[in-house]
C-alpha cells in the first residue's frame, strides 16, 4: 500500500503529524516533512497511515494499493 | 438491500429548532443514513460516517452548482471557492489559501497575542461585560478587515453582511428573503473595492487584484474571491469564541485544567467546535446515483450535510452531549467541513482561538457567565448575547 501526498492541496495544518508522528512532521518553517522514503507505507505503519489520511482536513492525503 | 427511503417533516428552520437543534438532529440521525426532508425537497445526511464520506467524495457530491438550498443563491455563489469543483476549485483555492496557511499566519501571532492580552486586561477591569460584543467580536474585527485590506469605510457592515450571507445559505424562507437587500449591498460594495484599487497594498484583497492584472485569474471572479475571505471569517469564529467562554464558564473544572496545562488548548478548541459547531452544514448536488446503506439517492438530488449533527452523532462519539476538552478524538470533528472544501481559514480561526485562550489562561482564575440568548440564523449557531465576568 502506498500513501500519496497532493502537495498542491497540502496547506500545512499539521493534523497528520499530530496523528502519525512517525510518518509526518512539520519542520521549523511549518513545512510538511515526509519521514519515509518513496511512497510505500513503512512496515508496521498501516494503521497510522490510515489515520493520517482520515484526519487530513483538506483531503491532501490518500492511500492507494 | 434496498429499503424504503426514510422521510421526515421535521423543519430545521423554525425559531425553536434553530435555538435548540439537537433533538431534531438526533431524530434525523435515528431515521436513517439519509432522510428526505419533505418540506424542503432535499435529502439530509445527519450521521457522522455519511457526512464524512460525502465530503471526501467530491466527484459524486458536487459543489459546482452551489452549496446553499435555494437556486437563486446557488446561482449567485458561482465563482466562489465554496461553490466549485476541481479543476477550477484547485485553481482558485490556490489563489486564496497562501496567506491563510498556518505557516503564513505565524507572522501575525505576536500581534494577535498582544490584542488578546490587552483585551483580557481590559475585561478584568470591568465588573460585567457582554461575551459577544465586548469579548468574541474584538479580535476578529480588529484583525480581519486589516488583513483583507479594507479601508475604514464600510467595516461596520461586515457583521450584518456575514449574517445575511449565512441566512441565505438555507432555504429561501422569510428570514433569508429579508437579507437579500443586504446581500446585494455587500456584492456591490465588494465589486467597487475590487475595481477602484482601494484595498491596501500587500493585503489579501489587493493581492487578488494583482493576480488578476497578471492574468492568473479572470478579473470578473475577483469579487467572489474577496467574498470567500470576507463572509466566513467573522461570524463563525465569533461564535466559537463566545461558546468557549460559555462552556468554560459552565465547566470550571475544565477551565482549571487548561490553566494548569496550556497544551490542552488546541484540543479544547476542537471540542468547542465539535460541541457547538458554528456552521450548521452545506449542501451538495449528486452527480450520479448514490446509496447510503441501502437508501438510494438519484443523480440530481440536492443533499444537505449537517456538520453540527455529525459532531453529536452517538454512532461516532462516546457521550456526544458531554463537553470534554480531553476527548481523545475531538480533532475528528467536521465543524470546519472536511476534504477539499475544508475551511480554508481554519488556521486563522485556530490562531485567534489560541491567542484568546492563552491570554485568558494567563490571567483569569474564574469565568462566570449568565444565561445566553441564542441567535436566530438559518445557518450560524451562535450566542447573541451573554453576560460574563472574569476574575483574576
Amino acid at each position: 500500500m502506498r500513501i500519496l501526498l497532493d502537495v498542491k492541496r497540502c496547506e500545512g495544518h499539521g493534523v497528520c503529524a499530530e496523528t502519525a508522528p512517525e510518518l509526518f512532521r512539520l519542520d521549523d518553517d511549518g513545512e510538511l516533512v515526509v519521514l519515509f522514503d518513496g511512497d510505500e507505507i513503512p512496515a508496521g505503519q498501516e494503521d497510522a497511515s490510515a489515520s493520517a489520511v482520515r484526519v487530513c482536513p483538506v483531503g491532501a492525503l490518500r492511500r492507494q494499493p | 438491500m434496498v429499503t424504503a427511503a426514510p422521510a421526515s417533516d421535521i423543519d430545521l428552520y423554525t425559531e425553536e429548532s434553530i435555538r435548540s437543534p439537537y433533538r431534531d438532529y438526533r431524530a434525523l440521525r435515528d431515521l436513517g443514513p439519509a432522510v428526505w426532508l419533505a418540506q424542503y425537497q432535499v435529502w439530509v445526511v445527519a450521521r457522522y460516517r455519511e457526512v464524512y464520506a460525502a465530503l471526501h467524495d467530491h466527484e459524486t457530491f458536487s459543489s459546482g452548482s452551489g452549496v446553499a438550498l435555494s437556486d437563486a443563491i446557488n446561482e449567485r455563489m458561482r465563482g466562489t471557492t465554496l461553490a466549485s469543483d476541481p479543476p477550477y476549485h484547485d485553481h482558485v483555492r490556490g489563489l486564496i489559501n497562501g496567506p491563510l496557511t498556518p505557516k503564513a499566519l505565524r507572522k501575525h501571532q505576536a500581534l494577535f497575542q498582544e490584542v488578546a492580552d490587552d483585551l483580557v486586561d481590559k475585561l478584568l477591569g470591568q465588573s460585567t461585560f457582554d461575551a459577544v460584543t465586548d469579548f468574541a467580536q474584538v479580535l476578529p474585527l480588529s484583525v480581519v478587515p486589516d488583513l483583507l485590506g479594507w479601508p475604514a469605510e464600510g467595516r461596520e457592515r461586515f457583521l450584518p453582511w456575514a449574517s445575511a450571507a449565512f441566512n441565505t445559505v438555507g432555504p429561501m424562507n422569510e428570514r433569508a428573503a429579508a437579507e437579500v437587500p443586504a446581500m446585494r449591498e455587500m456584492w456591490q460594495y465588494i465589486a467597487e473595492m475590487a475595481e477602484s484599487g482601494r484595498l491596501r497594498d500587500g493585503s489579501w484583497g489587493a493581492d487578488l487584484v494583482t493576480a488578476a492584472a497578471a492574468g492568473k485569474v479572470e478579473k470578473q471572479l475577483i469579487p467572489s474571491l474577496i467574498g470567500d475571505y470576507l463572509v466566513p471569517s467573522l461570524d463563525t469564529t465569533i461564535s466559537a469564541l463566545t461558546s468557549a467562554l460559555w462552556l468554560f464558564g459552565r465547566h470550571p473544572e475544565q477551565w482549571h485544567a487548561v490553566r494548569a496545562d496550556n497544551s490542552l488548548i488546541p484540543n479544547a478548541l476542537n471540542e468547542i467546535i465539535r460541541y457547538e459547531s458554528p456552521a450548521r452544514g452545506f449542501s451538495r448536488l449528486l452527480t450520479r446515483d448514490h446509496a447510503f446503506d441501502g437508501v438510494e439517492l438519484p443523480a440530481g438530488s440536492r443533499v444537505l450535510m449537517l456538520y453540527a449533527s455529525a459532531n453529536r452523532d452517538e454512532r461516532k462519539w462516546a457521550t456526544p452531549d458531554v463537553f470534554d476538552i480531553r476527548r481523545p478524538n475531538a480533532k475528528d470533528h467536521v465543524g470546519f467541513g472536511h476534504g477539499i472544501h475544508g475551511c480554508v481559514g481554519q488556521g486563522l480561526a485556530r490562531l485567534e482561538g489560541n491567542s484568546l485562550l492563552t491570554a485568558l489562561a494567563k490571567r483569569v482564575r474564574h469565568i462566570e457567565v449568565g444565561e445566553p440568548t441564542w441567535r436566530v440564523n438559518n445557518h450560524i449557531r451562535a450566542i447573541a448575547s451573554m453576560p460574563a465576568t472574569l476574575t483574576a
